[in-house]
């Protein structure tokens, strides 16, 4: 006996993700899901990006960790409401993890949630969490080959900050063929290069996040 | 990559389906999986070996449909097949104006089975 299923495999995330999306719009609240390798500057992108527009904005965080709580404790430092998940190997946040911790967050109190997920150039590309868009950080340290090596991570994010650019005088690295490769793979990307250290080419990617805003 | 989850959600949804139209014993599930999914095949049958004892699909095999990264140029206008997982231009005029349609495929086809 043959019995017709056709089912897409990822549907159970696909659907909490779904709610994920419901719920924070109910309250009028914008997601960001960020991504990167590890060591590209999430955390101290964000860190920054809530030093200077925390006076504008009512921030809320998700730390995503294999284990630790180091950059929850960074983000609380600055009076910002944070929720640290641990994977406890998990290689990339799942949208049933955040819908775990949503009411663990005050949501009324809360215009912009990001979404720090899990250091990996890979999985998290393919899990919807329930985000508005998708951003992704490649610090020119890890190399300008990485677009076409990992091209769904590239390809999924509306938005690529190029990170750590006050290292450039000291590296080998091909700015520009970072930007053609990535918007080769994705051209609608909005690309920023900046450095989450000096501040440098911060004020578009602060525009660009401003924008997202639900009014 | 994490194809064991993907393994395990298979399994629900094998189980959830053999429930529903009274299979006792699934004896072939049958996937598609596109070849921009990031699902590797060769994974996947390993993860759901390991997996499937105790479920409805225990002495199951699973048959994997793989689709190739397909799409349309909008410069050419012609359908074309690429060899690799992603498309960086189109490969039969090599305008960047195309659109992917096929190859990120990830789902569970039909199942067989014994009441």
């Amino acid at each position: 006996m043959k019995v017709k299923v056709v089912t897409n495999i990822l549907k159970a995330n696909t659907r909490i993700a779904e709610e994920n999306r419901r719920v924070l719009h109910e309250r009028g609240i914008t997601t960001i899901n960020l991504m990167s390798s590890p060591g590209a500057g999430k955390t101290t992108l964000l860190a920054r990006t809530i030093r200077d527009l925390g006076a504008k904005i009512r921030f809320g965080v998700i730390e995503g960790d294999i284990q630790g709580t180091h950059d929850a404790e960074v983000i609380a430092a600055l009076d910002v409401p944070v929720i640290q998940i641990n994977t406890a190997g998990g290689c990339h946040l799942d949208a049933n993890m955040v819908q775990s911790v949503l009411p663990e967050l005050p949501l009324e109190a809360i215009d912009l949630l990001v979404i720090e997920n899990v250091g990996n150039l890979v999985c998290p590309a393919e899990f919807d969490l329930g985000e508005d868009a998708k951003a992704m950080l490649l610090s020119i340290t890890e190399g300008d080959d990485k677009p076409l090596k990992y091209p769904r991570m590239f390809r999924e994010c509306e938005a690529l900050l190029v990170n750590k650019v006050d290292l450039a005088p000291h590296l080998d690295v091909n700015l520009e063929k970072i930007r053609a490769d990535a918007l080769g793979l994705n051209p609608a990307l909005q690309v920023f290069e900046v450095s989450a250290r000096s501040g440098q080419g911060l004020e578009a990617w602060y525009a660009w996040l401003q924008g997202k805003l639900q009014s | 990559m994490h194809e064991l989850s993907i393994a395990l959600s298979v399994l629900d949804i094998v189980r959830t389906a053999a429930a529903e139209s009274g299979l006792a014993s699934v004896t072939v599930v049958r996937l598609r999986v596109g070849r921009a999914s990031g699902v590797h095949p060769d994974s996947l049958r390993f993860a759901f070996d390991c997996s499937k004892a105790d479920t409805p699909a225990e002495g199951a095999t699973l048959e994997i449909e793989e689709v190739p990264v397909g799409g349309h140029c909008d410069a050419c206008d012609r359908d074309f097949t690429n060899p690799e997982p992603y498309v960086l231009a189109c490969p039969l005029c090599g305008a960047t104006s195309f659109r992917v349609t096929t190859g990120d495929e990830l789902h569970v086809l039909d199942l067989e089975g014994e009441p």
